[in-house]
């Protein structure tokens, strides 16, 4: 196990963020958000922030920052403030104050008179759900809609209606946000060669390919540097709205710009999670078999309809075995804050749904909810012949109730002392993805390398991964490697989204070894060169042929080279057309409600996770744990209400509550590890977002073990347990 | 806070509600008449882009039809209805403490009760402070049978929050016999709510669950529950019964 790198620099206060840059002559930008839902600004009154001390820039739509609407191939467009009179949610950036200190920043934003023509908001979801729209095609291209059935069956009702037992329930989850310890925030400075932001994102070549974008700039005038980024989880894979204001505002004044949101504008000035509704049948034969799955799904989405939720998609489309299964999504557009990833996009709040749905077919089958899950243990998606490429599911359960003690578990649950005690499971799924990446492997003539990409470590453990990656293929020990992210100057890394960095900068570690390997031989080799016209081979970071060995650094410094590099590239490839992949896993959960005044406490965690190779068991552990605090965090205490003007009525770390230490027991973390070389030559998947996946619907089975109470909503809270 | 928590002559009741209070690096730093004196929690109060009669007399309440889960259900106006958020005001109101309260004219002493004011039609006005008043002592009334005392504060998470509901307990029992009781909550009132006729309905009765659900029948009397909040009717009822039933049983 290693401990990661960058540690030692984080807990001591040394690692410098991108609020943390500092440069002469910086002025601090601060933002002002909308206090209506949806209408038109008329007009804002800048006379008195311009006049107050330290200002020297107010900009609003009637005096924008210029700025155009960058678009990425993947992603599509990003929202750039200040440019229409437009407002479509409760907090919306709508100007930018630039002043010499932060206090006389956003103590003239609060000066500012906006007048607006409003029009009518629609920001509750459950109102909303009248006027849904088909969602548009999620990722791979399929339709909002699908259904897969038997042959003979003519639709999902009649497998439904021919099914011995059926279980039929509508589940909703809360609105959330990513609540990252580091708001959104930038430091942009200009000089002769162009842009230069400090900035924390999930990828530095794609921040810098859309603030290039958004300024119409040249992309290599643009560098992004973020090598520490304090939390992310899906929430920084877009430019943030300050990095665009500081970005435009520097180049309009001519002097660095720092401009950070406070706590209470991340909540409404950055995107979050969609608020879900989902209605899902399970039919089955008496022996638990299943016969039909029907999961139909709602969920919110900004006015400008730029994000799904995908809960059907990313669970019952592929997690059972099943001969008939229907699903739909369909969404809500609402005036209400953006919507994008969040851990698990899709998949944490619908397995929520689903996983809770299992758990209610295991009590009206009268059978335990982990043989009921084993039962319908597929070996590929329902309908697909594209077979998993290593699956161990069955093994995470049976580890699992081993160490958890299921066998204990009685069916009403127990008590200890004034504390009814529960006990709840539920599977775990995210698809094992690769995003496009590369890296450049170099040989140094001092005998060590560098292993670079542009790729973003924000908190995952990337930067230790790709020390030990690298160290492995160059078969040399991990402290020879220097690893570097965190910067669009380095090769292309992508997006860490999608638990996919470590699979995707992995395998492209090794190809770029392999390379950086047979460029050293050929150079050893080469006339004049230390093993001229030898047949050369690589081991132990050292050249071999005809009885000698030299290190590399030794080679490169006999032929006056003070380093040797090579690119690798790895993306998803034809292996998509051999198999299905995905990480799996089994959470289990023991939770105590009081008798009395029903406060549900989780007392036990644990999840047992087959995610092919672990790489470094010290942060994999790290990711999952923290995968698992969310989903609890999402079970007991995390959402957001919007109130009816728009206003979140909880947009702050006082009403928007994330547990406390106090409120976490010892989480309890086991891997099962088969290396998945099908998917990638590395043989890891991902494990960033699985650890969360269903660990708020084990929350809610174990409180219904404890008390008997079925809450098909989240967050749980006193109130749902008490009868009232 | 903390130094009178981890005092060894303090009772119970006191010393854990201090405890169950804030978090370790505040209660290092804050005061005891700070924490009596501290402002309200709702939400609204706090955003100076919404009104609020408490901030901007004539405003409005928009708690009263808005968000309103975290407020309170007694001792509420149609002007306001915001929640007093001190732990340990409740735990000293239970206790009948009075502060003394001293400025450049002179000093008074008066029940820490009565200082605090309803909010009626002048939500602003919160307590009967005079200008110019600081707080100099807590004086706590002399109450040996108070050891056996205890605060209970239910949340919505283990730490660091305030409370949906919390009762200050104590009792003298003599002979499995409940000869005199303090009962007050927090989290549900406007000011810390002295249950005057539950220690009354508790006095004289045997120390039972049973006699305990009784005397606790009428904690919510006069509750006015709002559209969120009507739960803690009932959450305030099971608080003080579980809070009786821990000095008792001594379970927890």
């Amino acid at each position: 196990m290693t401990s990661r790198l960058d540690g030692p620099l984080k807990v001591s206060g040394r690692a410098k963020y991108g609020a943390d840059h500092n440069f002469p002559g910086m002025a601090y930008g601060y933002v002002v958000l909308s206090t209506i839902a949806h209408g038109e600004i008329e007009a804002m009154d800048v006379m008195a922030a311009k006049s107050a001390p330290g200002v020297i820039g107010v900009y609003s739509p009637f005096d924008p920052l210029e700025l155009r609407t960058p678009s990425s191939p993947v992603f599509g467009e990003t929202w750039v403030p200040l440019q229409d009179r437009e407002v479509t949610y409760y907090g919306q950036p709508i100007g930018f104050v630039v002043a010499e200190t932060f206090e006389q920043a956003r103590d003239a934003a609060m000066l500012i008179e906006v007048s607006y023509r409003p029009r009518p908001a629609l920001t509750s979801l459950e109102d909303g759900l009248a006027s849904a729209e088909d969602a548009q095609p999620t990722f791979g291209d399929s339709p909002p809609s699908l259904a897969v059935l038997a042959p003979g069956v003519e639709s999902i009702e009649d497998a439904l209606a021919e099914s011995p037992v059926v279980v039929e329930a509508t589940y909703t989850t809360a609105t959330q946000n990513h609540a990252a310890m580091e708001p959104h925030s930038a430091v942009a400075v200009w000089d002769s060669g162009g842009l230069t932001v400090y900035s924390g994102n999930q990828g530095s070549d794609l921040q810098a390919a859309e603030l290039a974008g958004a300024l119409d700039l040249d992309p290599s005038s643009v560098h992004a540097v973020n090598p520490f980024v304090g939390g992310a989880f899906g929430g920084k894979g877009r430019t943030s709205a300050p990095a665009f204001l500081a970005a435009a505002a520097a180049r309009a004044l001519g002097r660095p710009i720092k401009a950070a949101l406070s706590r209470e504008q991340v909540f409404t000035a950055t995107a979050g999670r969609a608020a879900t509704v989902q209605t899902i049948a399970l039919g089955a034969d008496t022996d638990g078999t299943l016969i039909a799955v029907r999961h139909d799904s709602w969920c919110s989405t900004p006015a400008d309809r730029s994000f799904v939720e995908p809960t059907s998609h990313g669970t019952s489309r592929e997690w059972y075995a099943t001969p008939n299964l229907a699903i739909s999504q369909k969404m809500v557009p609402l005036n209400i804050p953006p919507t994008t990833f969040m851990r698990a996009p899709g998949e944490a709040p619908g397995s929520f749904a689903l996983e809770s749905a299992i758990d209610e077919l295991a009590v009206a089958l009268n059978m335990d909810p982990i043989e009921l899950r084993m039962r319908n243990n597929s070996t590929a998606p329902p309908g697909k012949d594209l077979q998993w490429s290593s699956k161990h599911l069955d093994e995470c359960f049976h580890v699992g109730a081993a160490r958890f003690g299921w066998a204990n578990r009685l069916p009403h649950g127990h008590t200890d002392g004034d504390w009814l005690v529960g006990l709840g499971t539920a599977t775990a799924m995210f698809p094992a993805l690769r995003f496009p990446a590369t890296v450049e492997v170099t040989l140094q003539a001092d005998d060590t390398a560098v292993v670079s990409t542009s790729g973003a470590d924000p908190g995952t453990g990337l930067l230790t991964v790709l020390s030990l990656v690298g160290a492995e293929s160059l078969d040399i020990s991990p402290d020879r490697i220097t690893p570097r992210l965190g910067d669009s100057a380095f090769p292309p890394g992508g997006m860490s989204g999608g638990s996919t960095a470590t699979a995707s900068a992995g395998s492209a570690i090794m190809i770029a070894a392999a390379k950086v390997i047979d460029d050293l031989l050929a150079v050893a080799s080469s006339p004049g060169s230390p093993f001229d016209g030898m047949e050369a081979s690589y081991a132990d970071g050292r050249v071999l042929a005809g009885g000698r060995t030299m290190t590399f650094g030794e080679v490169l410094r006999a032929v006056n080279h003070s380093s040797i590099s090579a690119t690798g590239s790895s993306a998803p490839g034809e292996e998509l057309s051999k198999h299905s992949f995905s990480s799996f896993g089994a959470q289990f959960c023991e939770v105590r409600v009081h008798r009395w005044t029903r406060e549900a406490r989780v007392s036990r965690v644990l999840g047992v996770f087959d995610g092919g190779r672990i790489i470094n068991e010290k942060t994999a552990r790290s990711q999952i744990i923290g995968g698992m605090i969310w989903g609890v965090s999402a079970a007991l205490h995390e959402g957001l209400e919007i109130e009816a003007n728009g206003r979140l009525a909880n947009g702050d770390f006082a009403g928007y509550l994330l547990p406390v230490n106090a409120d976490i027991p010892e989480v309890d973390v086991h891997f099962v590890q088969y290396p998945d070389t099908l998917h990638n030559p590395v043989g890891a998947r991902g494990l960033g977002e699985i650890g969360t996946v269903g660990m708020a619907a084990a929350v809610a089975n174990a409180i219904y073990n404890a008390t008997g109470v079925r809450v098909r909503h989240i967050p749980i809270v006193v109130e749902d347990l008490l009868d009232q | 806070m903390s130094d009178i928590a981890g005092h060894p002559g303090v009772y119970p009741v006191i010393s854990r509600a201090l405890l169950l209070s804030a978090s370790q690096q505040l209660r290092n730093m804050a005061s005891i008449g700070g924490n009596l004196l501290q402002r309200t929690r709702c939400t609204y109060y706090r955003d100076v882009a919404m009104p609020c009669n408490k901030r901007q007399p004539g405003s409005g309440c928009p708690a009263i039809s808005g968000a309103n889960r975290m407020h309170a259900v007694l001792g509420t106006s149609d002007f306001c209805v915001a929640t007093h958020a001190s732990d340990v005001a409740v735990a000293l109101v239970a206790l009948g403490a009075e502060i003394r309260l001293v400025s450049a004219t002179g000093s008074r002493t008066v029940k820490l009760a009565d200082l605090y004011r309803l909010p009626g039609d002048t939500p602003e006005v919160e307590t009967d402070l005079r200008p110019g008043e600081l707080i100099s002592e807590v004086l706590v009334p002399r109450l040996d049978w108070a050891s056996r005392s205890t605060y209970v504060k239910v949340r919505d998470r283990q730490s660091y929050e305030f409370a949906l509901c919390s009762a200050a307990v104590a009792l003298d029992i003599q002979d499995s016999r409940i000869v005199d009781a303090r009962v007050a909550v927090g989290g549900v009132a406007t000011v810390p709510w002295r249950l005057a006729a539950v220690e009354a309905a508790l006095r004289g009765a045997p120390a039972t669950p049973a006699a305990f659900e009784a005397a606790t029948s009428v904690a919510a009397d006069g509750a006015r529950p709002l559209s969120a909040n009507g739960f803690k009717v009932s959450l305030l009822q099971r608080t003080v019964v579980r809070a009786l039933l821990e000095l008792t049983e001594g379970s927890g």
